[in-house]
This record gives C-alpha cells, structure tokens and sequence, in this order.
C-alpha cells in the first residue's frame, strides 16, 4: 500500500476559514515559482515510450486544479460532508453523499455535477471554463494519472551495477531526448568552451577560474579536456569546499538560532559545519557514512563540528525532536514534514501521527547547538505531541519509520543508530533519490521534482525513469557522492549552451528549461561571487562593509556589521529556491559600483604584470577578460578597451577601471 | 524585478547608462526641479519611523502616573497629560495620537525587536520581512529614482540594548533591503563615486551589456540591468541632493536641534520629499537600567525638539497628512523607575498619516501602588500594531506572499485587528 492509498485517521478539525492562496503583482521569485508550478498548463511531464500525451492526467492536470479551489475544505485540515479529494481512493470513496466520482461518467460523478452547477466551490471563486474543462475531459477518459503511466519506469540501464560514467551520462542524455522529442521540443546546441569552463569552475569549485587556469583550459586541444577538468576539479580541495558551503546553507536557517537577548549566533561554528562536511566530501567519504554521522552525533561541539546540525534544526538554539525529524526529513529523505506537525498536511499525504512517529527516534536527543545529549528515553521509543499542536497535543506515537515500516525498540533501544541504519540502508526508498535529485537541482537549478523536499507519489518526477537511473547509480556505487556529479557533468544536458536558441517565445523557453533542454542562466550564489572577488582582487579578505566597527559607535549598527564575509552574504543573497531569479536591486548595484574597494587595485593584477615581461595593454585586456569572464574579448571588445586604457594618462587607474567595468557586467554574476 | 516587460533594453536606454554628466536643474533648488517630474506615489502615503532602541521608559515620556518621577503637566488637548519635560511634544498635541496600552509579550531585546518590526516571533523556518521592506515592496514608488526603504543612525547614548536588529527584506527579496544612512552628514551608503572617468567607465560597460542582452534575452538579464539603470540613475539624479543637509537654511536645522537626532529627522523629511516611502530613523541607548529619569531627561530637550520640529515642518509643506510618523521601542519599562524592561504595559505615538489624531488608546492602570503595571483598557499587540500600519499606508495586511517551501503568508499575523480609533 503506497503512502497516498493509505487512509488515516483524520480528525475533524474544528471550522476554520479558507486557506486562501492569493497571488499579489508585487510578490517576487518565490511566489512566481509557484504560480508556475501550479497555474501554467503547460508541464512538461515525459516518460519514455509513452511520450508527452495531451490527455488531462490528474496529477499533472486536475490535482493543481482541485488544490487551489478545493481542498482547503476537502483536505487534510477538514472534510466538509466527509468528502477528502486529495487522492483518488477518497473520491473515489466519497463522504456523506457517497462515492464522489464515476469513472468515465462525468454526468453520473457528483464532483462534476458540484462544479458544473457552480455549486461548489462554496465561498470561493468559481472554476474558469478550462479547470471545469479539464475536470470533466479527466473523469470522461477514466481518471488516468501519471503514476500509471509511470507505472514502471525504465531506467535504461540495469540497477545493482556501478556503471563507468560515461554510459551513465549516455543514459541520462537517452531519458531527455526522449522526453524532448516527445514533446516536439529540439534540444539548444552545446556550450562553446568558455561557456563550460565557467560553468564547471563555479559548480564544482565555487569560483570563476583564473587567468592561467581559463588559458590553460581554452588552449588545450585534447579532445577529451572536458572529461578530464572534471576529474581534475573534482580532486581538489575547492570541491569538498563548494559542496560543503552548499549542505551548510541547506542545513543552516536563514536566522542562526542566538540566546533571547541577541546573543552570539554561532556563525562560526556554522562555518565549521561546511567546513568539516567540505572534507568528507574531498576526500571522496560515501554519503551514507557521512548521513550516518550526523544523526548519530554526540557529544560537545568542539570535537564534532557536525554536532551542531541538531543545534541548527532546532528551536531558539535548543534541540526539539520534531526539529530534528523535519530535518532529516527534508536533507536526507526528499519529505516536507513541516505541515504534519500540527495537524494532517492539507494537501499531502503525510499525516501527524507518521511526523511524530518519525520525531520519536530524537525522543531522546536534547542540548543546544553547543552539545548533543542522548538519554535514555522514559517512554521507550514513544513521544508526546508537542503542546504547540492543534490538534492531538499531548497524546503519545510510537516510533515509526517514515512510510510505514514499525519499529521495535526492542530491549537496547538505540533510537538514532536504528533510524541511520534504516535510513542509509540500500532498499530504503528515500535516501538515494532525494540526494540525486537535490543534486541534479544544484546543476540545472530544478529537480526531477520539485520542489526539491516534497517527493511524493502525488507529486511525480517529471522524468521518472532517469530518477530510477540516477537513484540507482548512487546506490550500486556505494553512495559514491563524486562518482554522481562525475556522471552528471559529463552528459551532454549538463554541457548544453544557456543561450536561449532563437525565436522562441517565453513560454516556449520555459518549457525546454523545464525539459532540461537548455541550461539555465543562474545568478551566482553570494559566496562564489564573493570568492571569484577575492580572487581577482587578489584580496582573500575583501571588504565591501560600508559601515565599519571603528566609525565612532562601537555598538550599535556598526558592531553589528561584523564580518566582511558574513555581510557580503547578507548583502548579496539570492533566491535559493530558484537560481535564475535575479531579485539584487538598488542596494546591491551601489555597492558594486560605488564602494571603493571594487574602484581600487587589484593585487593579482599587479602580480600579473609583474611577473610578466613588458605586458602590452592588449595582453594586460586579454588578462582581465580571463580573469572575470573566464573567455578572451572579442575583436571590438578589445578595441573598445584598448580605446579606453589609451585615454587616461594613469595606467594603474585605467586598469583598475577596466576591471571595475568587467566585474560589473552581468556577464560576470551569472553562472552561464 | 523579474516582470520586466521587455526582455532587451533598447539602444536609447543603454546610452542613458552613460549619459553625460550635466544635470538637468543643476542650478535650481532641488525641490523646484522636482515639481516638473511629479512625484507619483501609488498610493500617496510615506512613513517615518523614531525608533528609540533599548526600549524607553513609557511614564518618563508619554504615560506619567501621579506621584511618579516625572511631572505630567497637559498638553494642547485638554485631558491629555504627558511629562513636563517635552513641552514642544505637549504643544502638538492635536496633530499626535498616543496608544498607552501596547501589551507585546517579549521582554528580550533581540526577540522584542525582531517581534515590533516585523509583528511575527521569531521561526527557525525562515526570516519574516521587516515593516520597512513590506512598505519598499508594496507603496514604493516602481521603477523610482530612489529607494523605497532607508535606514538613518541617529546615534547612540551609552547603554547597550542588545544585538542590533536590522531589517531584513526575508522572502521579499533583496531589492528591498534598505539602504543606509551612517549619519545625516555622510550620507547615503555608496552613493557617491568619485572616479573622474566615470562616464568613460559606464559608456564601456554600457555597450559590453549590450552584447550580452543579446545573445541571452532572459528575464534575468533584464532585471539586472533594469536595477542598474535605477542605481546610475539615482546617482545622477537631482533627487539625490536629498541626502544633502547643507541645502537646509540654517535657522530650520537650528530648530530640529544640532543633535544627531533633530538632523537626522530633518533629513528623513527630505527623502520623503524626494520619494523615499519608508524611514527608519534609531537612536540607541534608552535601555535604562539603572533608572529611566536622569538619562530621560537629558535625552529629553533633544528628542522634544527633532520630532516637535518634523512634525511641524511637515504641515508646513502640507505633508503631514500623507506621512505617518511613529515613535516607539521594543517595549517600554517597569513602572516607578524605569529600571526593568516591560512590556506588559507600554507607549508608542502615532503622528500625521492621515489618522485620527489628538486622542488617547487605551489605559493603562492609573492609581494604587503599582499604577501603569498593567493594560486596563484596550490592549494593542504587535500584530495589531503591524497590521494597522499597513492599513495606514494603504497596504492590505491580510495580502499574502510566498514564503520559502511555497508557503503563504500574510504580510501581517491573520490573527491581528486594526486600531479602528486611529483609522479616520
């Protein structure tokens, strides 16, 4: 029994308004992501073999439809006249009316009849004509859904097996193409060289290459450079780096958690999260191993850095069970708990008692995010929903695992080690999907599902087959993390050209970003861009603060602007839910154009032309182009920049000005 | 950012990028030369916060109990007493309204603060926009010359107060991070840019961005230079002398006071003026300890001035109707003393904006051991506070936004209720 056929006790809540979902003109990035997500009819949902299909699929077509307009009421908060919509089976059980739908019999299904009379919904804009449409095409052609056109996704090459990655990569490339043809949708041409290079450095590096490095790369003619700058970045400590800062953001709240009175946050330590996370990456330590670590730590910070993890999915700094489980949920296991905590998810499937069933195994876990404490649990492997809950406040779950399976504690009760063990274990349905698919989001800055923690069978992947591909790669590979980026890197999707191919409209080039068809053009996460500024700067510890703590308060806003790096981040943060929102304004263009740190010299240069005999302005042009746009300029760039070096008198101050000018680019804050 | 109509800018705007350095106007008073390029406000309403961190002490300032520390001696209304020691305050009376009976639960600074600035506690699960960014977002002026929220440093009596919070745009997004002011004499924050070259520079950049608008026309590109363009603009832009205090005659920075803080609220007029919608004005340093009356009334003769002085200049110039003007702390202090922070029963008031002003909301207790321990009548949260806010500034507080893990949430707590005595 599948976690969405399951039926669970619901409570009848008490009655509530409406959930409404307005969306208002002024929202940003995030709001749009979801009106996309729910609104645009065009998905582009393929699966091998059937092809990208017109019908109207429920989960695809009718369960946005009946999510926005229905199941506030007809949910998992309340069932007016019994009826819960947000599956088949429930409809198909009906409520107080009995059985709401009729399989090719939209005349006969009381769903229908509800909408067609405008009868429902009730206190509620009415269906337009196309979600009435849609409804009444579904029910009439049977109620397909996706899953059963998705039934038993092939994922093209055989499970159990470490593949080399170049067949893997092959793979990928069968599932997509596929896809694309499917929907008649041509694929953009791949990147050119420079293009990659960039790319690659900032995906798997966190920073734009150098002058000598993009040269370097650029010039070689092997015809296998690409394959082998992956490796070879792959073996550097900037990759343990990157991906370490990266698992630290997705661990860390945007608030770090500080006494009532404001007191230290644990920026640091934090630090020391990715920092210890970015060399069990280097050093090529299987995921599992590393998962397994964090749920099993004990012990004070200062020798387990990932101790804080606890710390972190916590409340006001201290360490909650449900916390924690909602953590581990959504970084290890690809699940949205957080609604479950209080009462049944409205629209998923995930009932309260499987939330605190899976916060048991933390009944005993508590501290703060200095030190993590493990006792012996008084009720054995039982927690009480927390007082905060609606609903069920007070009364005990049993431990359970996540979809299902039971839990006996048995005599030793071990509570964590047990869940790692489940969790990590080979079969566990979880564990390798949600990393695959959170790293194919980190490439293409979109998940096979989205989002990238709500997984689910009511929310499919939109290419289910190479999930299974990628999932069990992961797997056979012993959760082998650089093997599934190596794999990835190498397809010809993740190589394609983010230049949107011409004459396409808008809608158009959504659909084939959503195809995987074309890169996406992302904006560049604070710290890379803060890293690729150090670096042509020639300054490790840039310093684009305007307020400083020796400018007369020593308290106040100024102290609060500690941290060159800490406020660059703050300053310069994107939209992390969707990486091709750029959302900077006003006060992130002053200070890329005004701060004087950025009009001033850069030291690497200085080092460049010093070390360089006679540099001409052309090879001095050539140097900064590298530097930041990771490519050469073009013949009337050169020219323009020659022109420019040319008029000032001051050397120093021209290239300190054409540097100035080539940082402010948007060329330069996008990964292309 | 991202809506932009076009998805390429055309020739003539990327030449604006670099157009040269004459400013139109550059020889007539800033103001003048506003009058030709109308100010259009969606919807006509700004406001100034005076926002007095550390949490001041409500009987030392606008709720006096008999036999307390402080005199309480009337005020232009008559049944309105407020302590004797802000007499310019007591004369603008008729255009202030005082709440006296905020009740917020959160006695710690950093929480308290985050709480009145944003009317949300504190969540591990992401940050909640401050009221500033939400007024950026909803009532600034698209597309303006000058940012929609600004922060001013007035200053800072000894005395810690906690961390400092700082507003976050949160789930807005970053466009609407304010913009700060480290001190009236300074400034906005990289404002200025002194390169001789300038022009050079921005005419280089300028045709390198046009090449890449081409070969990549996506939203993205063109919200990155649309934000561009604005922040060159502003730079050229005769609206920007609004940060500059020296066009101001002498006689009227005499009157807002010398101190940090009469100027800083001299310059908070004038970026209303010039477009700005949200102003945040702090001074920190009211978190008494030791006892609210010495440092209240040495605090006193400047903070009667500047905000007396805003206040009446702003009906002067006919704007006090479309600004609202708020002065408030985290929370206010223990009855008696002052020593404690409390807030339980606390201050805040309420100026211009159009409000319902001359009046009173709510009691506090009045007589007996204890007098002020407690909201006697009418007790105003802080979601209620947010939420009358907005409405003030003509923004729905119940409209609502995506918040990380596509999650709804209304700009303020559902739960909150309008001051309907302050709303005309």
């Amino acid at each position: 029994m599948t976690p969405a056929e399951k039926q669970f006790s619901l409570n009848r809540a008490a009655s509530r308004k409406q959930f409404p979902i307005s969306l208002p003109v002024n929202a940003t990035g995030g709001s749009r992501f979801f009106a996309r997500t729910l609104l645009l009819g065009i998905c582009a949902f393929g699966s091998p073999g059937a092809g990208w299909s017109a019908e109207p699929l429920f989960e695809r077509d009718v369960l946005p439809v009946l999510t926005k307009n229905c199941l506030g009421c007809h949910g998992g908060l309340r069932q007016k006249g019994g009826l819960d919509m947000r599956t088949i089976p429930a409809m198909l059980k009906g409520g107080e009316s009995g059985p709401a739908l009729s399989a090719g019999k939209p005349d006969a299904s009381e769903i229908w009849k509800m909408i067609a009379s405008d009868e429902m919904p009730k206190e509620h804009e009415k269906l337009s004509a196309a979600d009435k449409r849609t409804v009444r095409d579904w029910i009439t052609a049977g109620m397909p859904t996706v899953a059963e056109r998705q039934r038993k996704p092939d994922p093209l090459l055989p499970a159990g097996t470490r593949h080399v990655p170049a067949q893997v990569a092959a793979a990928i490339d069968q599932h997509l193409d596929r896809a694309l043809a499917g929907a008649n949708l041509k694929p953009a041409a791949l990147s050119g060289d420079a293009e990659f290079l960039r790319r690659i450095y900032l995906d798997l590096a966190g920073r734009v290459p150098t002058a000598a490095e993009a040269a370097a790369f650029l010039d070689d003619t092997a015809p296998a450079k690409r394959p082998e700058l992956i490796d070879k970045l792959l073996a550097t400590a900037d990759f343990g780096a990157q991906f370490g800062r990266t698992w630290r953001e997705w661990i860390s709240p945007p608030e770090l958690p500080s006494d009532a009175n404001g007191g230290k946050q644990p920026h640091n330590e934090t630090r020391a999260l990715g920092e210890w996370l970015g060399k069990r990456f280097a050093s090529g330590d299987s995921w599992d191993r590393i998962v397994r670590d964090i749920i099993t730590v004990e012990g004070e910070l200062k020798g387990s850095p990932h101790a804080i993890f606890f710390g972190l999915a916590g409340e006001g700094g201290k360490i909650t069970a449900d916390g924690s489980a909602r953590a581990v949920a959504s970084l290890f296991m690809g699940v949205q708990l957080q609604c479950a905590q209080c009462h049944d998810d409205p629209f998923r499937s995930w009932a309260q008692k499987e939330h605190w069933g899976l916060a048991a195994f933390f009944g005993g876990t508590s501290g703060d995010f200095n030190k993590v404490t493990e006792t012996q649990a008084k009720n054995g492997a039982r927690i009480k929903i927390a007082k905060a809950a609606f609903l069920n406040a007070g009364s005990e779950v049993p431990a359970a695992f996540l979809g299902g399976g039971a839990f006996d504690p048995g005599k030793e009760a071990a509570l964590r080690p047990a869940l790692a063990d489940w969790l990590v274990a080979k079969d566990n349905p979880f564990f390798a999907k949600a990393f695959a698919n959170r790293t194919w989001f980190y490439f293409f800055a979109r998940g096979i599902v989205n989002p990238v923690d709500d997984m689910r069978e009511l929310n499919p992947p939109s290419h289910p087959g190479l999930l299974a591909l990628l999932g069990n790669e992961f797997t056979a590979s012993g959760f082998d993390v650089k093997h599934l980026i190596r794999c990835i890197c190498n397809s010809r999707a993740y190589q394609r050209t983010s230049r949107p191919p011409a004459g396409m409209d808008s809608v158009a080039l959504d659909a084939l970003a959503r195809s995987f068809g074309r890169m996406p053009l992302r904006v560049m996460p604070a710290e890379s861009l803060y890293g690729s500024l150090c670096q042509v700067y020639g300054d490790p510890k840039l310093d684009l603060r305007t307020l400083a703590p020796k400018d007369g308060n020593s308290d106040g806003e100024s102290a609060a602007v500690g941290d060159p790096y800490l406020e660059f981040k703050r300053r310069f943060f994107t939209n992390e839910e969707d990486a091709t929102d750029f959302t900077h304004g006003i006060p992130q263009a002053l200070a890329m154009l005004n701060h004087p740190r950025l009009l001033a010299r850069s030291k690497a240069l200085e080092t460049f032309l010093k070390s360089t005999p006679a540099p001409s302005p052309q090879q001095t042009v050539e140097w900064l182009y590298l530097s930041t746009l990771s490519r050469r300029p073009a013949a009337e760039e050169s020219a323009d920049a020659l022109a420019f070096l040319g008029k000032s008198g001051d050397a120093a101050k021209a290239h300190a000005g054409l540097l100035w000018t080539l940082v402010n680019r948007s060329e330069y804050i996008f990964t292309p | 950012m991202n809506d932009h109509p076009d998805l390429r800018l055309s020739r003539r705007e990327f030449m604006r990028l670099s157009a040269a350095g004459v400013l139109t106007g550059a020889s007539v008073p800033w103001f003048e030369s506003l009058a030709s390029a109308a100010v259009k406000r969606p919807r006509g309403k700004s406001c100034i916060l005076l926002w007095m961190d550390g949490g001041p002490s409500q009987q030392h300032t606008f709720d006096p109990k008999p036999g307390g520390e402080f005199k309480s001696v009337p005020t232009a209304v008559p049944g309105i007493h407020i302590v004797e020691q802000l007499p310019k305050l007591a004369r603008c009376m008729k255009d202030m309204s005082i709440i006296r009976s905020m009740s917020t639960e959160i006695n710690d600074h950093y929480d308290a603060k985050y709480y009145l600035h944003t009317g949300y506690k504190r969540a591990p699960a992401f940050e909640h926009p401050a009221v500033g960014c939400i007024a950026s977002s909803q009532i600034s002026i698209p597309e303006g010359d000058l940012p929609g929220f600004v922060t001013i440093d007035a200053g800072n009596d000894k005395g810690n107060g906690g961390r400092f919070y700082r507003s976050v745009p949160a789930y807005l997004g970053p466009q609407h991070a304010p913009l700060a002011v480290q001190s009236p004499d300074r400034g906005l924050e990289n404002l200025r840019n002194d390169s001789a070259d300038l022009d050079a520079r921005l005419a280089l950049l300028a045709r390198g961005e046009a090449r890449f608008a081409e070969e990549r026309p996506l939203p993205a590109v063109a919200a990155k230079q649309a934000a561009y363009e604005r922040a060159v603009r502003l730079m050229r832009s005769s609206r920007a002398r609004a940060f500059d205090l020296d066009e101001e005659p002498d006689w009227l920075r005499d009157a807002y006071g010398r101190h940090r803080f009469g100027q800083s609220c001299l310059l908070a007029r004038r970026m209303i003026e010039a477009g700005v919608s949200f102003v945040e004005v702090f001074h920190r340093g009211w978190d008494d300890h030791e006892g609210a009356a010495r440092r209240i009334h040495a605090r006193a003769p400047w903070m009667d001035a500047g905000m007396s002085m805003l206040i009446r200049d702003l009906k002067m110039r006919g704007m006090l109707d479309d600004t609202l003007v708020v002065w408030m702390g985290e929370f206010g202090r223990s009855p008696g003393d002052g020593g404690g922070h409390f807030c339980k029963a606390w201050s805040t008031v309420w100026a211009g904006g159009g409000i319902n002003t001359g009046i009173v909301v709510g009691k506090t207790t009045e007589s007996g051991k204890n007098a002020g321990a407690a909201v006697e009548e009418r007790p105003v949260s802080a979601p209620d506070y947010i939420a009358t806010l907005c409405t003030v500034l003509g923004v729905d507080p119940r409209q609502e936004v995506m918040a990380p893990g596509n999650r709804p949430m209304p700009l303020a707590d559902k739960k909150a209720t309008i001051i309907k005595e302050l709303i005309a």
